[in-house]
């Protein structure tokens, strides 16, 4: 056997438990044990290591920084020692138990420290005095792992859970406890519970009780994708390759297995251990795996790797195993995310690779890499300032000096020949995406239909009802994998995308009807995927990457096919008749695409607005679009505010105008909440009021996720005056209980400026609301309920201008000439409003003020008033 | 014979009386406007949110008719916040919710026992007059409806032992010229204190009365000797005579 043969087997230490380390560069690799000293093996060298003396007995961890090593021992001493004198050079932490595990952040700024003690302590290893204590845990922690950034610390504790800590700036925070990955062990058994971080950063794993390796996203802190290792006793160590695309995993079965990451398929077993191996390290660059046991021995394979996957160990950064990606994106995505999250670099300033007929290959590895090491270590970073940075494997040194210059999302990336337009993503409104192994399809006032992926091959959909006596929850078995949902009254409609062999297919399912169910399925063109579907009381409409918008009838009947001139898709919505579509237009100023809509009716064969644009702010993008309960659209932004569409049947007259804002809520006037709104729907409120249905999320949080939030419900507030004002208000208003009567005045006046802020604002949304009521009614028959309520609307701006008349009749003479503007805006629906502000003029005495309203009462008795004036 | 009954309401009645209290609900199921002897119910349409009287939702709920939204106060933070404020202010209680701006003249005023207090819109820092009984009620009915009902539940007891020792500790200063603020303090507090205040009360007015028979006496005996009394001693007359 080849590997067998190169295989070196070192005694380092006497027998007993042993760990090593590689230094940054991975040109040497450091042991410790139960002895009273450290070796330092070079690699690829045969040589003698050289030994450091004057360390403490019976080592517990080690590791290693650029220039010098720490160890930490068992009679509670982490000491550091110099790798250019092999010296000891300092005692970093005294513990009062037994050390048992020491973790070195990636910068070498920090260690963390683990004992048998409860706290666990991070100190500088340049000055000792900065220190700081983890003690959220309840019990002794066995395993401490920095991730590769070096902000986030886990801590695997004896107590079975995971404690995940921050290390920002300020004081040191626990995140997150991870209950149920670990198994609880003992602080001194050799089977182990340490966190392996993926060199991605975006996911860790842990060995599990059942002897798995199960990865878990650090976003969301789901349990993603696991490998099944069948060791059978515990795993003993396990560690990433440095490019995370291979796992090795070693137990106390004496075995040790190579696994390729993407796949989790074992690729190699070795079985010729003679004890257990306790530390394993991968060389930074090198196909060597390294490995101590708890028999003094050390093991350097070289070519560990067999041949036929050596290639995997060659590729730059490999995503972690999610069972959904979320950096693969969406299908139709042009700007793609580099995969690589943790290193996200310039196209231009990524990781030197090694040129062709470089002097390396001219000259053969030796001239530059030889083991003496005396060229490369000409510039000794002693102080480690950074000057002499680590070298990668092709003996260049890295880019890590430059500052990551990464290019914001929304910013224009357009460098010369590169020029790619930045599209908006196609989206279906009241989606979200995975998150581990479900995501809602779909969200409404109806109710809510979720998917559940299930082992690769199949996935589960469900489909609740907020009216659970009118219809009935089901849920089936998914074999097609739908991505996309609407949900109605009437039925469900579902699509899919292609799959090799099988065209995208768009299937439609009644709830339930007086014949028996006529659920259909119909299929796209092949290479046709979906970008949005949707589905109304009338039709199903369904917008694809061809461009293509198909609408069918509820029964499957194709009734227009057309292509959307606005391209590539992004969304669309139905109500009834209308279908509303929404395509990527010309780029606008901030290198986004800008949106432009087109509402038909589909009945009518009737276009109202063509090609028109949606009114977005620069970098903002379109969170969701919607029809409200009376059919008006209505959009949802990424700033978090609502916009309907006012006048939007009659063509070119069409309007956004905010009707919500949600960052000027009240209930965010306290300024400590952080949280954000996922829209749902438009509906109005038994009292006849609209208002809009959110979830409210928690923190950073950007989607819903189980367990469902309750909707909530917020009424319209168009932004007229900022946070901090109505703050002031209410500051006032408190301020008028316990006032003296000096102040009470002014606190009055105050007070009464609040009323006034109230009545505008209840002014202009009556206004808007009437004016969006009165141009459906042009165009539908109303229902009776609708027409009382459009009287009630103009009645009730009317009683608003009133009231702000009397106010400023209260306010004074000098104010008789906005007095009058009010009185010119009213509506005068049943003839006596006019004649009640004469009344209302009269009660506060100004009589010029009653002349020019009986004025423009007579006026408008002529039908004067109506024309614009020359 | 008069019924065995204390004086004042009993905290059944109270409960009762707490019923009429607005509560909002999430319908799971459709139901028409009613025309109730008490007022119209507002049509139940899910997933719209709308406030109902208390029994109604009770009802609803445990039919799996509704989901009974707990108000913000009786959530544990704010349960927290009002805890920690009752147990750093030795006097006096945490302060009943703001009322509302008054109402213009042609409606009725209403008083603390019929706003709405317990909707989902609620102040989240005031516990309202029905706090105990609402509290009791929504956590024995809609466990289920709470993210943490075990926390609430501890909290609210908290808060009870809090605020009932302090009503046993204002006794001490009860004797005649002597009074405590019973601002925000609860029906069902009011109702379970009532024997034991009433009775320390009694109880002092027994002693005193014994006192100022004396004292009257004295004074007769003084004024049958001609001595006129001083101003206080007539004040005293006058409230006897009251």
């Amino acid at each position: 056997m080849a590997n067998q043969q190169r295989l070196r087997f070192r005694q380092a230490h006497a027998p007993g438990a042993t760990f090593l380390t590689y230094t940054p560069n991975g040109k040497k690799l450091i042991t410790a044990g139960v002895d009273n000293f450290c070796r330092i093996f070079s690699t690829g060298s045969d040589d003698e290591p050289v030994t450091v003396d004057d360390v403490q007995e019976n080592n517990t961890a080690i590791v290693a920084g650029n220039g010098f090593f720490i160890a930490g021992s068992e009679d509670g001493t982490v000491s550091k020692y110099s790798l250019e004198t092999n010296k000891f050079e300092e005692i970093l932490v005294r513990t009062s138990l037994p050390v048992r595990d020491v973790a070195l952040s990636p910068d070498g700024n920090w260690i963390a420290v683990a004992s048998e003690e409860i706290a666990v302590k991070v100190v500088n290893t340049k000055d000792m005095t900065q220190i700081q204590m983890l003690n959220d845990q309840t019990r002794a922690v066995k395993h401490v792992a920095f991730d590769s950034t070096g902000t986030r610390l886990a801590l695997s504790c004896t107590d079975g859970s995971l404690y995940m800590y921050s290390l920002g700036s300020g004081p040191p925070e626990m995140i997150k406890k991870v209950d149920g990955m670990i198994k609880s062990l003992e602080s001194t058994a050799e089977a182990s519970s340490k966190v392996l971080w993926h060199p991605d950063g975006r996911a860790f794993a842990t060995p599990t009780a059942g002897r798995e390796i199960q990865v878990m996203s650090v976003s969301d802190w789901e349990k993603q994708r696991s490998f099944k290792t069948s060791h059978s006793q515990d795993i003993t160590a396990a560690a990433w390759s440095p490019n995370g695309a291979l796992l090795a995993t070693t137990s106390s079965d004496l075995t040790l297995r190579l696994w390729d990451v993407k796949t989790q398929e074992l690729l190699k077993t070795y079985d010729d251990m003679k004890a257990t191996v306790l530390a394993m390290v991968w060389h930074p660059t090198e196909n060597i795996l390294s490995y101590t046991n708890n028999d003094g021995e050390l093991y350097i394979h070289t070519d560990f790797v067999p041949t036929e996957h050596a290639s995997l160990l060659a590729k730059s950064t490999q995503p972690a195993p999610f069972f959904h990606d979320p950096a693969e994106g969406r299908s139709g995505n042009a700007t793609k995310q580099p995969t690589n999250g943790a290193e996200l670099v310039l196209p231009e300033r990524r990781a030197r690779a090694g040129t062709p007929d470089s002097l390396d290959d001219l000259l053969g590895s030796d001239v530059m890499d030889d083991d003496a090491g005396d060229l490369q270590d000409f510039v000794v970073d002693d102080d480690n300032a950074g000057y002499a940075p680590a070298l990668n494997g092709h003996g260049k040194r890295t880019n890590g000096h430059l500052p990551s210059l990464q290019s914001p999302k929304g910013k224009r990336r357009a460098y010369g020949s590169s020029f790619q337009p930045e599209i908006h993503e196609g989206f279906q409104p009241g989606s979200t995406p995975w998150r581990g192994n479900r995501r809602y399809l779909c969200v409404n006032l109806t109710g809510w239909v979720w998917t559940q992926s299930q082992e690769q091959t199949h996935h589960t959909v469900t489909v609740e009802f907020h009216d659970t006596e009118h219809h009935r929850r089901f849920h089936f078995t998914d074999p097609f994998r739908y991505d996309k949902a609407c949900l109605n009254e009437n039925g469900t409609l579902f699509s899919c995308q292609p799959s090799p062999g099988t065209p995208a297919m768009i299937y439609y399912r009644p709830h339930e009807t007086w014949t028996t169910r006529t659920e259909w399925r119909t299929n796209l063109p092949t290479g046709e995927t979906v970008t949005a579907i949707a589905l109304s009381d009338s039709y199903i409409v369904a917008t694809t990457s061809a461009n293509y918008v198909r609408i069918y009838t509820l029964f499957g009947l194709p009734v227009r096919v057309y292509r959307q001139k606005a391209s590539p898709a992004v969304t669309c919505a139905a109500w009834r008749d209308y279908v509303l579509t929404i395509g990527n237009g010309p780029v606008g100023g901030d290198g986004m695409c800008q949106l432009l809509y087109t509402i038909e009716n589909v009945k009518r064969d009737e276009i109202y607005q063509c090609e028109d644009m949606v009114a977005l702010t620069p970098n903002a993008t379109l969170k969701s679009v919607f029809f409200s309960e009376e059919g008006d659209p209505y959009i949802y932004d990424s700033t978090g505010v609502l916009l309907t569409l006012m006048h939007w049947r009659t063509p070119g007259q069409a309007r956004w105008v905010p009707m919500l804002d949600t960052r000027l809520l009240t209930r965010l006037a306290s300024g400590n909440k952080t949280e954000s709104y996922w829209p749902v729907a438009v509906a109005n409120h038994s009292s006849g009021t609209p208002r809009f249905h959110c979830y409210i999320l928690k923190g950073a949080d950007k989607n819903p996720y189980w367990p469902q939030p309750v909707l909530s419900e917020f009424g319209f507030q168009i932004p007229l005056t900022s946070m901090s004002d109505k703050k002031a208000h209410d500051d006032v208003d408190e301020m008028d209980v316990s006032d003296d009567d000096d102040e009470d005045t002014g606190a009055r006046r105050k007070s009464a400026a609040a009323q006034q802020t109230a009545l505008e604002q209840s002014l202009i949304l009556n206004s808007t609301l009437h004016a969006q009521l009165s141009s459906t009614l042009s165009h539908t028959r109303l229902t009776p309920h609708q027409k009382h309520r459009l009287t009630t609307l103009e009645v009730e701006i009317d009683k608003t201008l009133l009231q702000l008349l009397a106010q400023e009749c209260l306010a004074g003479e000098d104010r008789g000439m906005k007095a009058l503007e009010i009185v010119t805006l009213m509506r005068d629906a049943n003839g006596k409003m006019l004649d009640l502000a004469n009344k209302v003029a009269t009660r506060y005495g100004r009589e010029v003020l009653g002349e020019k309203i009986r004025e423009l009462e007579e006026r408008r008795l002529v039908g004067l008033d109506e024309e614009d004036e020359v | 014979m008069a019924l065995p009954l204390p004086p004042g309401l009993t905290p059944p009645e109270i409960a009762f009386l707490c019923e009429m209290e607005l509560v909002t609900v999430v319908p799971r199921q459709r139901l028409e406007r009613l025309e109730l002897l008490g007022g119209p119910l507002p049509p139940l349409n899910p997933p719209h949110r709308t406030a109902l009287p208390l029994w109604l939702a009770l009802l609803l709920k445990r039919q799996r008719r509704a989901n009974i939204l707990p108000p913000p106060w009786l959530s544990p933070h704010s349960l927290t916040a009002i805890l920690d404020h009752e147990t750093t202010h030795e006097q006096g209680f945490s302060p009943p919710p703001r009322l509302p701006p008054l109402p213009s003249q042609n409606t009725l005023p209403f008083s603390p026992p019929f706003l709405p207090s317990s909707t989902d819109n609620a102040a989240p820092d005031a516990l309202p007059y029905h706090w105990l009984e609402l509290g009791e009620m929504l956590l024995e009915a809609a466990t289920d409806d709470f993210e943490d009902p075990d926390n609430v539940r501890k909290l609210l007891r908290g808060l009870r032992e809090v605020r009932m020792a302090k009503l046993r500790q204002g006794v001490e200063v009860l004797d005649s010229e002597g009074g405590i603020s019973m601002n925000g303090v609860g029906g069902m507090e009011v109702a379970e204190g009532r024997a034991f205040v009433t009775g320390v009360i009694d109880g002092l007015r027994k002693i005193t009365v014994s006192r100022e028979q004396q004292k009257k006496d004295k004074d007769g005996e003084q004024r049958e000797n001609g001595y006129s009394g001083t101003a206080e001693d007539y004040d005293d007359d006058e409230m006897d005579m009251q």
